[in-house]
């Protein structure tokens, strides 16, 4: 479970890229985070994840707070950035066994999941390859399979379809699922509205920093007109705000 | 404007670039002071630099060969300039990242050329204000010399850069258009280096070698007892010094004028030859450059869990990969502490012969070895440290990726720490060779050795912290070659400086040794610098979130 409560930041003196952002993203669902270019979403994944400190507020992951306790919160969360290029003269092996050192992963269990994880997004073949050698995709499912093979309870993905080919969408989306099913989370940032609309259970549109709208899809259409399509829906919270 | 010159301020704008902040009102205001810093620096260095060639002007002039020192300042900055272009052309040519933007756009292939040459050119200039300006200016100020002296240096400063890093480019596009054939640009590119370095190396050897025969010692001692005649040696080194000192010293406008024409000529030559005939082979090399890349290995047997480490070894051993897989850093940040001390001793044992090297013993061993020699030895092992830019860019080379280090479940402290390491280790190498050839020429105590390297290893450990906070206040992430951030980085100045004022106590305390036993001395620089090691570390530990601060 990740918890934003109150939280802002500010790059530029009285312009607030995130204003008082409180969300929660419960265990056990999908959550996907929406909104146009510059409107926040990046600046707010990077506070959950340690990256930026927020100026106020405060972000816990399964009740451990990124700004007090952030080694024990950042345990409980896999990370995928919006750039794939990280560690481009590490093997994609010796990247996986780095991160399952870091993050503690016995023998057995980092060989079980190099090995289910890499098969399963095709990338097994390639693993003694070094990363810049990868195309865009390839790079983006070494990344993810990095960021899973600790199993944390929470995922959080930023822009993760990006560059991945649709099998391996396919896969990483049915993942997500199966994740969510034995109560855990997943929070991801996209751009892709009908990804949004087929797989989260609910969403959060952010704009100009501020949360404009938290819910199903069916309370956003219920709260809006009913038979406009959704990438209309979108384009009318976020330009009315 | 022409396209040439738009696509040079283009590419010296990137690659110059600086910190870039998202918090703009932070970076305004921390501007002037950084202006400030950036002066007392600067100051700095030309005041060491002003110092030591005041000095070395007084010796020749008591020997009436003080013009030399205007042939040996052109030589250094020629020998400066082919070292650093060897290292830098092959980057800036062929392994930045914007190539594949500006390939598409409407330019003439001279015109992309040319433009990348000017940045390498340029570059070169602001290396010559502190190794060519600096030394130059203290000698036109102790000579009290007018117009007439200055203006036909700055020309010189201006035009001797030229034709070197035109043949150096030339040979490195020779090389590079067999890329085509190779599988592994990286291998590619760095064995393309080392031959390149190879050449130049076997070059000075051969001109030392030529020299020697060319000079007999009758001549020598002719030379020496004439005034000012000694420069006639460094003239003969390239082409276009010759005509340089001739400018220089030449005490008419029109000679002056002359000279220079005769620079300008072979310079303008060679830049119009080099535009014809890099046409035909730049984009050879770039073709091959940019699409042979690494053989994607498909093994049937992958070894998928490696033995448990322990998490430094497994992070400082992922710092090490990266250094030595990627060609750019290895070349500046491994092999220098490695190859450099090394390079020295074989070349002054190469340009000096026989008797000179056992004269120089004989000096040597008549010198007190408890006193002034330990101190030298440490002063020497502090000149070679300055090159290793291991701990000053080990943010900056993760670029964009440097934030992996905020999400990832591992104290900052600690990736701190694992981050410095390689930097102590590469010098470790440096003060086992200074040691081992300190041993050799003046053959000091086991014990002293001992003393000299515990003493070296703290000195070597405050300062590779102290390097690693001043790239951790200042990184550069933002960067589209890995070597904008090993070369085009202000903060490269900072080991210099740290070295430099390393040298300096070290220079203090060997005036006292005459006063206080030396192992008392010794254990006063081994306490500062311990102190400093230990206040970094608690600097470190205590701060490690702000000092992070400026990863994002």
């Amino acid at each position: 479970m990740i918890e934003i409560k109150n939280v802002s930041k500010s790059y530029v003196k009285d312009v607030k890229s995130v204003d008082s952002l409180n969300l929660e993203i419960k265990n056990g669902e999908i959550f996907g985070f929406l909104g146009p270019n510059g409107a926040g979403k990046t600046t707010t994944i990077r506070m959950i994840t340690g990256i930026l400190e927020p100026d106020g507020g405060d972000i816990l992951v399964d009740g451990y707070s990124i700004r007090s306790n952030p080694i024990e919160a950042k345990k409980r969360f896999g990370f995928v950035p919006d750039n794939p290029d990280i560690f481009l003269k590490l093997k994609g092996i010796e990247y996986l066994n780095f991160l399952a050192e870091i993050y503690n992963v016995p023998i057995e269990k980092r060989v079980e999941r190099i090995e289910n994880l890499t098969k399963k997004f095709e990338i097994y073949q390639n693993l003694n390859s070094t990363i810049e050698s990868y195309s865009h995709g390839m790079r983006q499912k070494i990344v993810i399979c990095g960021a899973l093979i600790s199993n944390p309870k929470n995922w959080i993905l930023d822009e993760p379809m990006t560059g991945l080919d649709p099998k391996s969408s396919f896969d990483l989306k049915e993942m997500m699922r199966e994740h969510t099913k034995k109560g855990n989370a997943v929070f991801f940032s996209t751009h892709i509205l009908d990804v949004a609309e087929r797989l989260c259970d609910r969403v959060g549109i952010i704009n100009k920093g501020k949360l404009v709208f938290v819910g199903t899809f069916e309370e956003m259409k219920a709260k809006f007109k009913e038979e406009t399509s959704l990438e209309e829906l979108f384009l009318e919270i976020t330009e009315n705000d | 404007m022409t396209n040439t010159i738009l696509l040079t301020i283009v590419f010296l704008k990137s690659s110059l670039q600086r910190i870039q902040s998202k918090y703009y009102e932070d970076a305004e205001k921390n501007k002037s002071l950084r202006r400030i810093v950036y002066i007392i620096l600067f100051a700095f260095l030309a005041g060491i630099i002003g110092f030591f060639s005041s000095n070395i002007i007084d010796a020749l002039e008591q020997s009436n060969q003080e013009t030399i020192f205007i042939g040996l300042i052109l030589f250094l900055v020629l020998m400066v300039t082919v070292i650093q272009v060897i290292f830098s052309s092959i980057n800036i040519l062929y392994f930045t990242k914007d190539t594949e933007s500006i390939l598409p756009l409407p330019l003439k292939p001279y015109q992309i050329i040319l433009a990348r040459t000017n940045v390498i050119i340029i570059v070169q200039y602001f290396i010559e204000i502190i190794v060519g300006l600096i030394p130059l200016a203290v000698y036109g100020f102790k000579m009290d010399l007018g117009p007439m002296y200055y203006v036909p240096v700055i020309i010189t400063l201006i035009l001797l850069p030229i034709l070197p890093i035109i043949l150096i480019s030339l040979i490195v596009m020779i090389l590079m258009s067999f890329s085509k054939i190779t599988k592994n640009r990286n291998k590619f590119q760095l064995f393309t280096t080392f031959l390149v370095l190879a050449v130049a190396i076997a070059f000075s050897i051969a001109m030392v070698k030529i020299d020697e025969q060319s000079i007999s010692d009758a001549q020598m001692a002719q030379m020496m007892s004439k005034a000012n005649s000694m420069i006639e040696m460094i003239k003969g080194y390239f082409p276009t010094l010759k005509y340089s000192i001739n400018a220089i010293l030449s005490n008419d406008i029109m000679t002056m004028i002359i000279e220079f024409v005769k620079v300008v000529g072979i310079s303008l030559v060679a830049y119009i030859v080099y535009a014809i005939l890099s046409q035909k082979l730049y984009f050879k090399g770039l073709v091959g450059s940019l699409f042979s890349g690494e053989n994607k290995k498909k093994n049937k047997k992958i070894k998928l869990g490696v033995k448990r480490k322990n998490i430094g070894r497994m992070y400082i051993g992922k710092e090490f990969k990266t250094l030595l897989r990627n060609p750019v850093y290895l070349v500046q940040c491994i092999l220098p502490a490695v190859l450099l001390p090394i390079l020295c001793i074989v070349l002054i044992a190469i340009s000096l012969d026989e008797a000179t090297i056992n004269d120089i013993l004989n000096y040597l061993s008549q010198i007190n070895a408890d006193g002034v020699v330990l101190l030298a030895i440490l002063g020497i092992i502090q000149f070679f440290s300055m090159i290793t830019y291991i701990s000053i860019t080990a943010i900056s080379r993760d670029g964009k990726n440097a934030v992996f280090m905020k999400y990832i479940p591992l104290s900052l402290y600690k990736q701190y720490i694992y981050k410095t390491i390689p930097n102590i280790i590469m010098n470790l190498f440096s003060i086992v060779i200074v040691l081992a050839v300190s041993k050799y020429l003046v053959d000091i105590s086991i014990l002293n050795m001992i003393v000299v390297f515990v003493i070296a290893m703290i000195m070597n450990i405050a300062q590779s912290f102290l390097l690693l906070i001043v790239d951790l206040k200042r990184p550069k992430l933002q960067w589209n070659s890995e070597y904008a951030v090993v070369k085009q980085n202000f903060n490269l100045i900072f080991p210099m400086v740290f070295s430099l004022i390393s040298i300096g106590i070290l220079a203090l305390y060997a005036e006292t040794t005459q006063l206080i036993s030396v192992y008392i001395v010794l254990g006063m620089i081994a306490a500062i610098y311990l102190l400093i090691a230990v206040l970094v570390n608690i600097y470190m530990y205590k701060r490690q979130n702000e000092l992070a601060g400026k990863i994002e």
